[in-house]
């Protein structure tokens, strides 16, 4: 996909240099030969150019387009002055129209339709300013301070928090156009200037104020705390990555503090609308038609701001590294917050998560694969230790490890990273991306079974001999790349959910497959499991004479059965929860009580209806793919009997209950007396906390369900089922969870 | 009195288009230019329906093409479907949409995709891969539930685009079974839910940016 910002914009065609001839007699003649609506076009000629072509004197395409008997001069200048005195409560409407245009840019719209349509702005940017004193609305100045001083270092600062944004968003990975609009239509956002010259603005302006005896109090204060918050979100933002040494929460808290007194005196300011205009846009080099002006509410400018600060803070909790679960947990349950964190907050966490080359700049990606690896497949082992070891004999078998396991992390790091790091992306992408990880795990598998093979070879690994007596060894890295694919395959299906993919008839379905992927992956911790506990059996026959070494390796141990446990746990609540919901929609569909999307007449059927849902998987190698007759067997429960199926579902339920319970015991981060002592991210662990129990309370809904169900099939007595079904949206009440589509089951109201 | 419906006939661009510019640029913020009818229309004329009132008035159209997707399968689009005001919700727009689709099976088509915008009255233009993706929908619910009636499915949500900020589904209809497995030219799984080597500002290449 070409980046949205190069769409409109024809490719340059490269050719023979060209030699200019008048071809007008020759173009009349060929042109006179082709009918109206003939399309005369290249190969290369794609729908992109076609959408790009712009009609030129068509008002709505040509944004340069004068109307007949329009003047010129009032075409494309707005008749304002900017020198001209504003009263108290029109610096404060002034002030929060911006306000709401910089959060609107901050949204994702373009500047053209938001900042830059302030006369004020445009006067201070262009032409650009070369000195802090050359950034003013006129050259010369308003005879009223409170233009040429307040509103100037109100606006001044405003630009340069819009830099630092810009900034920040810039150098990051994010969707132009989707996620945040960089255009700057060759303007600059004060970027060369040092934030001194700022503050000390806004210092003149908000003492210049306070000495002011013929302002309203309530004007006063209002000016006041605007000016303060620009001083306080500049300071905020410059802090920018310095936060990983700094640890403060100041500046934003301070943010947050002035927001109070400015949403309470909102109804103070009278706005000034003619201080904004669409007839800069004209100006704008660009090539789009003239688009109109975003207006945001200043509710939801304000709503919008104070997540933003709250993230911000919150984010900094979880800068200290305990391990690698806990803080894939944090990443994760962040940026899973509702509304997801604005385009800034996920921009600097992009740069936080991997800084200098280290997480949260200060543990080496290698040591953070590592603490994954000793976690989940390799506690106290050889292969992660053979280079801390320091041996240089080329023949002997660890300096071959510690060779083999160089690459394996040279290899494996940046996709693991890119793993945490993908949170980071706007919901959809996520999901997409979510595929695409899928599919580089396929591979990535396959390679690290390539090294396992080598690696047991060089560890001298002793075979297990399950079922049937073949042998079998623990394959460590390629066990761990499977567990990283079946982790992102279990969230591709449910961020499904999540952003309302599936049709409802294809809960069923959808829910079976989660469960088929559950299950799978509990059949497969179970496999690394068997093999940690045989591992650790030879461990305790032969003891490492190394002093406090047998300690260490039983904690290593302990930790590693510690967390396949906890993971377990979880994945049976996925499990049970899938298998419940399962059964229980594929009684309603069963009944016809299931709503549906497709009509009778569709042009599909359930067979390509899957066969799109699964494209997707057709290249992975492992888990294989379904057949469409295996899933439909499978899926629809057949040959049970209604009874059996709605027992089946009790069951389930129950025994989700009891996991999502355990996991919620267990809570969100695995606490590490040994480890270095931190403070435990009380904000994060609240959002998991409550996440947990909003599953609980969805399992209690599908207990509720199945119960009503269950009724209302004794009660039909083989006759047409008494129940109506409705599946609750995303962000209704009813919808627990985003995960969790409980249907809501009810007594068929009497017409 | 029910409507006549007709296939667009390119001898009749000059009454054609400009009633159908008309009625479609009605709910669009940003009208399409000429070239973007034409682009449709000069190609794929046949698989444009227009209906027509007693007075043989426009009051519905639908615009699509039908193409391979990279050599791979050959794949059909509903690019803009409009019907005037006061004759909504007589099933126009679904016989409108029956009549491309139709069409399409006529010539051979695999899939058809359609993308639908949410919560505004006429959607814009999305890019993905190399192709562009024009929409249009009156109310987007009504639409979203007419193009599912018809079996379509959503394959992805797509986060707000360009001018709107809205979000849009993405829809998928396969007509025949093995399309998925359809290998196709550059990218053998660009087409669904993936991201494919996607650009992103400042970074021209797929992974999320360089790390080591």
């Amino acid at each position: 996909m070409l980046p949205n910002n190069e769409v409109r914009v024809p490719r340059p065609r490269v050719g023979q240099p060209a030699v200019p001839r008048d071809i007008t007699a020759e173009f009349t003649e060929a042109a006179s030969k082709l009918n109206t609506g003939q399309l005369v076009k290249d190969e290369a000629f794609t729908l992109f150019e076609a959408v790009g072509a712009l009609e030129i004197m068509d008002s709505k395409m040509d944004s340069g387009y004068i109307a007949p008997g329009e003047n010129m001069e009032q075409a494309l200048e707005d008749d304002y002055d900017v020198r001209q005195p504003l009263a108290p409560e029109e610096i404060v409407g002034l002030m929060d129209q911006l306000l709401c245009h910089e959060v609107a840019w901050h949204k994702g719209h373009p500047l053209s339709q938001t900042l830059f349509t302030s006369i004020y702005l445009d006067r201070l940017l262009w032409p650009v300013p070369r000195t802090i004193e050359d950034a003013r609305f006129d050259r010369v100045p308003s005879d009223w301070p409170m233009i040429s001083l307040v509103l100037r270092a109100y606006c001044l600062a405003l630009v340069k928090a819009c830099d630092l944004v810009h900034a920040r968003v810039a150098t990051e990975y994010y969707y132009e156009e989707e996620d945040f609009v960089s255009h700057l239509y060759n303007r600059n956002l004060l970027s060369a200037f040092d934030l001194s010259h700022f503050h000390r603005l806004l210092d003149q302006a908000t003492a210049w104020v306070a000495e002011q005896t013929d302002i309203d109090q309530n004007l006063k204060e209002a000016i006041r705390c605007r000016l303060a918050f620009r001083h306080q979100f500049l300071s905020a933002l410059d802090q920018d990555l310095e936060v990983l040494e700094t640890r403060s929460t100041k500046d934003f808290e301070s943010c947050l503090s002035e927001l109070g007194p400015l949403t309470q005196s909102i109804s103070l300011g009278k706005p000034v609308p003619e201080a904004f205009s669409l007839k800069i846009q004209r100006k704008l080099a660009s090539t789009v038609p003239p688009r109109p002006m975003v207006h945001l509410s200043s509710d939801d400018a304000l709503a919008h701001l104070k997540r933003l600060c709250q993230d911000a803070i919150d984010m900094q909790q979880m800068l200290d590294y305990t391990g690698p679960n806990n803080f894939k947990t944090a990443v994760w349950t962040l940026l899973s917050r509702k509304p997801q964190p604005s385009i800034y907050i996920r921009c600097l966490l992009q740069a936080l998560i991997v800084c200098n080359f280290n997480i949260l700049g200060t543990v080496p990606v290698k040591d953070f694969l590592y603490g994954e690896l000793a976690e989940l497949v390799l506690p106290a082992s050889v292969l992660l230790e053979a280079n801390i070891d320091e041996v240089e004999v080329p023949s002997d078998p660890r300096f071959q490890i510690a060779q083999k396991m160089d690459g394996f992390v040279k290899r494996f790091s940046q996709p693991f990273v890119d793993t945490v790091r993908c949170a980071c992306l706007n919901r959809c992408r996520l999901r997409r991306t979510l595929c695409h990880t899928i599919l580089d795990w396929d591979n990535l598998q396959m390679e690290a079974e390539e090294l396992d093979l080598e690696l047991r070879v060089l560890s001298a690994e002793p075979p297990m001999h399950l079922t049937g007596g073949e042998p079998t060894w623990s394959f460590p890295l390629s066990s761990w790349a499977y567990h990283q694919k079946l982790v992102h395959f279990r969230l591709f299906i449910q961020m499904g959910f999540e952003l309302s993919i599936y049709s409802p008839e294809e809960l069923p379905g959808m829910y079976w497959y989660l469960s088929h992927i559950a299950s799978t992956h509990l059949g497969h911790i179970d496999r690394i499991r068997t093999f940690t506990v045989a591992a650790r059996k030879r461990d305790l026959m032969t003891p490492d004479p190394r002093a406090g070494k047998a300690a260490q390796k039983a904690s290593a141990f302990h930790r590693s059965f510690h967390t396949l446990e906890r993971l377990t746990t979880h994945i049976i609540g996925v499990d049970a929860f899938a298998i419940a919901l399962h059964a229980l929609y594929v009684v309603l569909a069963r009944h016809r009580i299931l709503p549906t999307a497709s009509s009778p007449q569709a042009y599909s059927t359930d067979r390509l209806r899957y066969e799109i849902r699964m494209k997707p998987f057709i290249p992975i190698t492992l888990p294989e793919l379904v057949p469409y007759d295996d899933y439909q067997r499978e899926a629809a429960l057949e040959g049970d009997s209604d009874a059996t199926v709605l027992e089946r579902a009790s069951k389930a339920i129950a025994e989700a209950r009891k996991a999502w319970e355990g996991t919620l015991a267990n809570g969100a981060f695995i606490e590490d007396p040994s480890g270095p002592s931190s403070v435990t991210p009380k904000a994060i662990q609240e959002d998991w906390n409550r996440d947990a129990k909003d599953i609980m309370r969805a399992c209690i809904g599908t207990s509720l369900a199945i119960e009503m169900v269950k009724k209302g099939l004794a009660a039909a007595d083989g006759k047409a089922l008494d129940l109506e079904v409705t599946v609750p949206e995303v962000g209704t009440k009813a919808r627990w969870h985003d995960w969790w589509v409980v249907p809501q089951v009810s007594e068929k109201k009497k017409a | 009195m029910s409507p006549r419906y007709v296939r667009y006939d390119n001898a009749r661009e000059n009454e054609y288009v400009a009633a159908m510019r008309q009625l479609i640029s009605k709910d669009l913020s940003e009208p399409y230019s000429i070239y973007v009818y034409r682009y449709f229309l000069y190609q794929w004329g046949d698989l444009c329906f227009l209906a027509m009132d007693d007075k043989d008035e426009m009051i519905g159209v639908v615009v699509s093409k039908l193409e391979p997707h990279r050599d791979g399968p050959l794949r059909g689009y509903i690019a803009m479907l409009a019907v005037r005001e006061e004759y909504r919700g007589q099933g126009i727009a679904t016989k409108l949409v029956r009549m491309a689709i139709d069409a399409m099976i006529e010539r051979d088509a695999d899939e058809v995709w359609k993308e639908i915008w949410l919560e505004i009255e006429m959607g814009m233009t999305e890019a993905d891969n190399e192709q562009i993706v024009l929409e249009t929908e009156i109310t987007n619910k009504g639409a979203m539930k007419l193009y599912e009636r018809l079996g379509f499915i959503r394959s992805k949500q797509l986060h707000r685009y360009y001018l709107n900020g809205n979000s849009a589904y993405r829809l998928v209809l396969y007509l025949k079974e093995g399309v998925g497995a359809v290998r196709t030219a550059l990218d053998p799984y660009g087409q669904l839910s993936l991201p494919g080597p996607e650009a992103c500002a400042g970074h021209s290449h797929a992974g999320m940016g360089s790390l080591m």
